[in-house]
């Protein structure tokens, strides 16, 4: 790059030189004066133009926070860098510079138009949270690998494309691999991909593409499986009854328990195990289901009160409404007649009329909103207590159902142990014990280990049903009062908001009026 | 005739003495009535009498103020079918049949006038009056249905009153006849729907009975106008919203409950008085427009129609009255009394008492002691429950038959071209109770009016209220004009189409500037504009469905300012004090940043701004800018200061506090305030616009014709008269040369087959060698014709010279006559032969041509190509 900024001192984007260029940018005239007068604030700033000015570094860009248009061609910049503020950037022109890699536009996802026009890129990447993206230039840069191409196809919004003086550009096949590939495509090196190239490339390239695609629909669609599966597990949790529907807890109950493991080679062990299993699966799907169930109704509980809330605000704010659009109207009236009155009293009894009305109507708007607040209030309480109940209903009954679960437990701890001990009768004796494995053998040594053994695993067992139990309850209570906060929360603010409201508008008005008043009485 | 007689016996019963008894009453009291009448008359006081004469002479004239006479004189009977003429042996025989049950009714029923069974037709020739209904369908599908019928019917005739309307007439036209002549009395009128019904199915009578003065003068005046009845707004049904589980509860009722009841029960005294006063008052208003009592009530002889259930789907019967084509049911008090009925298979006398007008009767047909028939055997008579008793007449089936032949004979009715005009004339006036209906038929009036509808204040239609005129086919669309007689508003209305796409227009004047408003069909206009309001003052729009989302500008004029200089509304416009306009929500802006109303006060320079109101707000923000251009004390301009901007922020933001951003608000606004200005005046030019082209289409009126109207449409007819003549002499050309020279030869060849080389050559030296001796044959046989006139003139001449001497003066002036004609004949052979000669190669040549040229014959074309 034989540029005459080569023989310039770089220089540093500092305050001075944005504030210069920001007030030669910015308006012009009586608006400029004003802008002057008043000084501009780098974040009301919408473009900023910086070119040709030797900038070797971005930097100090932070405070432009709605920029939507950033130009920094013709300068030396080797790396992007300092533009992770600029969220609300559209335009950015990085051309003429000397950014080997694209990095740094990680968080400018409202971008469309992206220049990097003569720089020494040789791979495109790091683009993906652009997805607006619409024009992208990177024409004399250093791409050599047509697999670059591919990369594009994400963006679906990309029409116009300039990648002319790259390596691959003087490949015979550049045109056609890319109007195949890019098929939303509407202009090349600031040309218009006409119908007939187009039809011709996607013949050339069919088979490859059919491939490309057909792989990219596997993937669409896995990720939606995916994505399928997590809301499905989502919306269990939501219910408090996640992996409830199979032999999960059971599975998890023998995971980490590995006497039991070991006593179920036992002879009729496995046949009880069997239907120790099944039972308790049973249960659990019953739990889960009841869970579902449960869930359902607590959500149309809850629609039915938002519901029934915010047609109460809504209706309340109408009448609000109404009451300051006929104050609005007299008061209007009534301003008009005091400036064209003449007779000092007559003013003066007109203005304390005109308070008058004002507390008038701030007295009616105050108790609207008292009367909003008591009654929804009420509601409030209303739908606390059918929630709380219906959760109390749900924990009691979903206990009931793991009392079941434990029994079944001790049921299968009670039936195990006689069949151990039988089997330790018979080891004493020594009728069998050429068929069970070492690491059980090893246990049958006398009574106290059997037992022993076979009291571990149940209290293994217990205490996995004892974990989940509290899982669910402390979750669902949780989500009980965190429910109940936030409505009570929101009520809250939504009174202050209100009260604020009148209060702000009441000084304004009153504000007025003794502005009319002063005016007035200078007059 | 056993039924007769078996009621005559039961009469003498107890149980009948009664009714017998009321029959006589009845009777006497119907000699009575015109005495009495007579009588009160003479009591009347001279000031009633007058206003009884001049209210009956009102309502001669409004029937019969321009009834021509309908008698036989006018009627052209030489164009009417025998069958009208005489009578069939037949029909003889029916009416010595009709004649026999006429003589047995008047011997059993002596108090009964006789009955009406055949009177004489157009032609004096007496007629049985089934036979004259022709049931008939009409070819048009609009006269399907009975109401439609009926309304034909009745504009189609004009009414003529029966010679004396104690009596049925003595003739009875047909159909055809009132038809050609759209004229005709009840029963005319009753006859011919009577068909028609019949004709498309209708289980329907002609009723030979007695009905009111009004019915009987077909009267409306009493009758509320159909149209001027207003249709019942349906209300709709508010759905109760069930309340949710949980709806807030309404705050606590402070009220006295005792005082609300006490406040109702005064509100309902108030109320019940008011009704009662009400109903006072139009009780006065019924009486007073109650008629009169007639004289002759009860007596006046109607013909109507009733149309019985079952057929298409009637569910109840019902009369309709062919004067005005309204339906009525069989119970209205309109009907008093009925005598016989008939369709055109059977005659039924009516039986049962009508001392409460029809209101008691029952239409069951097939009951012979309620309905005495005549022919024996309709399907009517399957019903009666008596059945056994009549068994023993066998020849009035003959009869029956007797009927549906005779009748069968007659041409079916035709209704002409004149279908289209309705009325006579095309024009037709109907007076209702302070109502009068004028209709015509389209085209008839140049500026398209179709009907009018005249409302009056009071009964003796003196004082209008309001005029209605419906416009048909108008090129400006315009559809209806109704002009306020008392507020003097003028509103039309148009279809869609018109140029301007004006849908209402209403005024009190056409000069600009005055109290108007016009409606658009704003989905025409490309600016959205919905309706124009304007009154001397102000004029106001209202928008819908624009991209800027406005809704609503209302704009004040002050006064004009005189200018030295010749000035109109269009050079000088008002100056504009005010204008606001307001906006409609825009989803893609925030609320606090979307305009909701702003005002130019112009004469002020002040700008207001409201904006939008936030979805959980009750307040919504404003700004006002005061525009002075003012200077400071140095002389300096003053750009922006802080209170040039007066603004009230709902949610106070920080950059809107910039005198920048205040400064380009405020340029924006100033430039939005020119727009407007310039959008007002261009407003004023378009509503002068509009005035100038209504002027003009009303000044022009002009129609419109369909492309599918092959009678008025001049264009279409030429071109479709072009295009037949063109069609006849395509038709002619192709006829000549359809003449095939080759088909004589290409039937001695197998069909279908292609033509070699060899045959083709051959057909082609055969064809024109039969062509040349064709040639050859027609000059040797002129050349015989004229050796054969030359040798028989040669002979003549002979003769001539022999018997020269012995010749009278007539054979020799034959003789010269002969030669002079034999001369021409020589000629024109030898001129004939001579041209002959001259076109024979010709001829020859062209058809050598011709068949070289003939698809059939490719194959020697191929050579010669």
């Amino acid at each position: 790059m034989n540029r005459p900024c080569n023989s310039m001192e770089p220089r540093v984007m500092d305050d001075d030189m944005l504030k210069l260029a920001v007030g030669d940018q910015g308006p012009q005239e009586e608006a400029g004066q004003l802008a002057k007068q008043e000084g501009i604030l780098f974040k009301d700033v919408l473009s900023l133009q910086l070119d040709f000015r030797n900038i070797l570094r971005i930097d100090n860009l932070w405070q432009f926070e709605n920029l939507r248009k950033l130009q920094l061609d013709n300068n030396i910049i080797e790396k992007i860098e300092g533009l992770e503020n600029l969220a609300h950037l559209v335009w950015l022109d990085l051309s003429f510079n000397n950014i080997e890699t694209i990095e740094g536009l990680d968080t400018l996802v409202n971008l469309e138009d992206l220049s990097l026009f003569n720089n020494r890129i040789s791979k495109i990447d790091s683009l993906d949270a652009l997805v607006k993206l619409q024009v992208l230039s990177l024409g004399n840069n250093r791409i050599d690998n047509m697999m670059n191409i591919i990369y594009l196809r994400r963006f679906k919004c990309l029409r116009t494309l300039s990648l002319s003086r790259n390596p691959i550009s003087e490949a015979e096949d550049y045109k056609m691999f890319i109007c195949a590939y890019l098929p939303d495509l509407v202009y090349l090196d600031y040309r218009r991909i006409d119908d007939h190239t187009k039809k011709l490339a996607e013949a050339k390239h069919q088979y490859s593409i059919d491939e490309l695609k057909h792989r990219e629909n596997l993937m669409q669609a896995q990720l939606e499986d995916e994505q399928a599966r997590r809301e499905e597990l989502e919306k269990h949790k939501t219910a408090f009854v996640e992996h409830l529907n199979g032999s999960f807890l059971f599975d998890s109950m023998y995971a980490e328990d590995s006497e039991g493991n070991k006593l179920s080679y036992l002879p009729g062990v496995g046949e009880l195990l069997e239907t120790y299993k099944d039972k308790f699966v049973i249960i659990c799907v019953n739990i889960f289901e009841y869970g579902l169930k449960q869930q359902e109704k607590r959500k149309t509980e809850l629609d039915t009160f938002s519901e029934c809330v915010h047609e109460a605000i809504q209706e309340n704010q109408e009448q609000g409404k109404r009451k300051i659009a006929k104050f609005e109207e007299k008061h209007l009236s009534s301003l008009s007649a005091i400036r064209e009155e003449s007779e000092l009293r007559n003013i003066e009894k007109m203005i304390l009329e005109c308070s008058a009305d004002i507390s008038e109507l701030f007295d009616a708007l105050m108790t609207l909103e008292m009367q909003l607040v008591e009654q929804l209030e009420e509601t409030i309480n209303m739908f606390e207590r059918n929630i709380v109940d219906m959760v109390g209903l749900f924990i009691e009954n979903v206990q009931s159902l793991m009392a079941q679960c434990r029994d079944l437990e001790n049921h299968h701890h009670e039936k195990l142990l006689e069949i151990s001990i039988s089997t330790l009768e018979k080891i004493v004796e020594g009728d069998l014990g050429e068929d069970l494995p070492n690491d059980l053998r090893a246990l049958f040594v006398d009574k106290d280990t059997i037992v022993n053994a076979v009291g571990a695993s149940h209290d293994i067992h217990l205490l996995k049903i004892d974990n989940r139990e509290d899982e669910l309850v402390t979750r669902i209570n949780s989500w009980c009062t965190r429910l109940i906060d936030k409505i009570h929360k929101d009520e809250i603010m939504r009174n202050r908001k209100r009260v604020k409201e009148i209060n702000q508008y009441i000084d304004h008005m009153q504000s007025e009026l003794d502005n009319l008043e002063c005016g007035d009485i200078l007059d | 005739m056993e039924v007769l007689r078996e009621k005559v016996e039961e009469e003498e019963e107890a149980e009948r003495e009664e009714a017998a008894e009321r029959a006589e009453w009845a009777r006497m009291e119907k000699m009575m009535r015109p005495v009495e009448v007579r009588k009160e008359e003479n009591t009347l006081k001279q000031e009633t009498l007058r206003d009884l004469e001049k209210k009956l002479s009102e309502i001669q004239i409004t029937v019969s103020a321009e009834l021509p006479a309908f008698t036989k004189d006018t009627i052209d009977i030489s164009k009417l079918p025998v069958s009208y003429k005489t009578n069939t042996p037949k029909e003889e025989h029916l009416l010595q049949v009709a004649d026999n049950f006429s003589c047995q009714y008047s011997h059993l029923c002596p108090d009964r006038v006789p009955l009406f069974l055949h009177p004489l037709n157009e032609c004096e020739v007496p007629k049985f009056v089934s036979t004259t209904l022709r049931p008939t369908l009409m070819p048009y599908p609009e006269l399907y249905n009975w109401d439609s019928c009926a309304q034909f019917v009745s504009d189609f005739l004009t009414m003529v009153p029966l010679p004396d309307p104690l009596k049925p007439p003595s003739h009875l036209y047909s159909s055809t006849t009132v038809l050609k002549y759209q004229k005709g009395n009840c029963f005319d009128f009753s006859t011919l729907l009577c068909s028609m019904l019949i004709g498309s199915g209708y289980d329907a009578y002609c009723v030979n009975g007695y009905g009111s003065l009004d019915l009987c003068h077909m009267d409306l005046t009493r009758e509320v106008c159909p149209l001027t009845v207003k249709p019942k707004e349906t209300i709709k049904k508010e759905e109760k919203v069930l309340p949710k589980k949980y709806t807030i509860k309404p705050p606590r009722d402070l009220c006295s409950r005792f005082e609300q009841e006490q406040e109702v029960k005064k509100q309902q005294e108030i109320r019940a008085q008011e009704k009662k006063r009400l109903r006072e008052e139009e009780e006065r208003l019924m009486e007073a427009e109650k008629a009169k009592p007639d004289a002759l009530h009860g007596l006046r002889v109607h013909s109507w129609v009733l149309v019985l259930s079952g057929k298409r789907e009637v569910p109840e019967n019902f009369f309709i009255d062919p004067f005005t084509g309204h339906s009525y049911s069989t119970q209205d008090e309109h009907f008093l009394g009925i005598e016989s009925l008939w369709n055109h298979k059977n005659y039924w006398i009516n039986m049962q008492d009508c001392w409460n007008c029809c209101k008691d009767l029952i239409f069951d047909l097939g009951d012979p002691v309620r309905w005495e028939y005549m022919l024996l055997g309709t399907d009517k008579s399957q019903l009666s429950l008596t059945e056994e008793d009549d068994s023993g007449i066998n020849d009035e089936d003959d009869v029956e038959n007797l009927v549906s032949l005779s009748s069968s004979r007659r041409p079916q009715l035709t209704v002409s071209t004149a279908f289209e005009t309705r009325c006579p004339n095309g024009k037709k006036v109907i007076q209702y109770k302070r109502a009068k209906l004028e209709k015509w038929a389209p085209y008839l009036n140049s500026n398209g009016l179709v009907s009018r509808l005249t409302t009056y204040e009071d009964l003796q239609c003196t004082n209008i209220l309001e005029i209605k005129e419906w416009y048909q086919n108008r090129e400006d669309m315009l559809e209806l004009k109704h002009i306020n007689k008392t507020t003097d508003l003028k509103t039309d209305y148009f279809k869609p189409g018109h140029p301007q796409a004006l849908r209402v227009h209403s005024y009190k004047s056409m000069q600009p500037e005055m109290d108007r408003v016009i409606e658009f069909y704003e989905t025409a206009r490309v600016d959205g504009l919905m309706k124009r309001e304007e009154t001397p003052r102000t004029m106001t729009e209202y928008y819908q469905g624009r991209p800027d989302f406005l809704s609503y500008r209302h704009a004040s004029f002050g006064p004009r300012v005189k200018k030295l200089t010749l000035s109109s509304a269009e050079s000088n416009p008002r100056p504009i004090v005010k204008i606001t306009e307001r906006f409609f929500r825009n989803p893609a802006k925030p609320a606090e940043e979307d305009v909701a109303e702003r005002v130019f006060l112009v004469a002020e320079e002040r700008i207001q701004l409201r904006y939008h109101c936030r979805e959980d707000h009750i307040t919504a923000s404003k700004r006002e800018f005061l525009r002075r251009t003012e200077v400071d004390s140095k002389g300096n301009k003053i750009i922006m200061t802080p209170d040039m901007c007066i603004s009230f922020e709902v949610e106070p933001m920080e950059h809107t506090k910039k005198l920048l951003y205040q400064y380009e608000a405020m340029m924006h606004l100033k430039r939005e305030e020119k727009l407007s200005r310039h959008q007002v005046w261009e407003s004023e030019l378009e509503v002068l616009e509009i005035l100038k082209l209504r002027e003009e289409e009303e000044a022009a009126h002009t129609l419109t014709i369909s492309i599918y109207d092959t009678k008025r449409n001049e264009k279409s007819k030429e071109y479709r008269e072009a295009m037949e003549r063109m069609m006849h002499e395509e038709h002619l050309r192709q006829v000549e040369t359809q003449l095939d020279y080759l088909a004589p030869f290409l039937a001695q060849l197998p069909p279908g087959e292609k033509l070699t080389r060899w045959q083709a050559v051959r057909l082609k030296d055969e064809c024109l060698s039969d062509f040349k001796q064709r040639l050859i044959n027609k000059a040797n046989l002129i050349q015989a014709r004229f050796e054969k006139e030359t040798q028989e003139l040669q002979k003549k001449q002979q003769w001539y010279q022999e018997n020269q001497v012995t010749l009278t003066p007539e054979d020799e002036d034959l003789y010269l006559s002969y030669c002079s004609q034999a001369m021409f004949r020589i000629r024109i052979l030898e001129q004939r032969l001579n041209r002959h000669k001259e076109l024979a190669p010709l001829k020859y040549l062209a058809l050598e041509e011709k068949l070289y040229k003939d698809p059939r014959l490719g194959e020697l074309q191929k050579i010669f190509a």
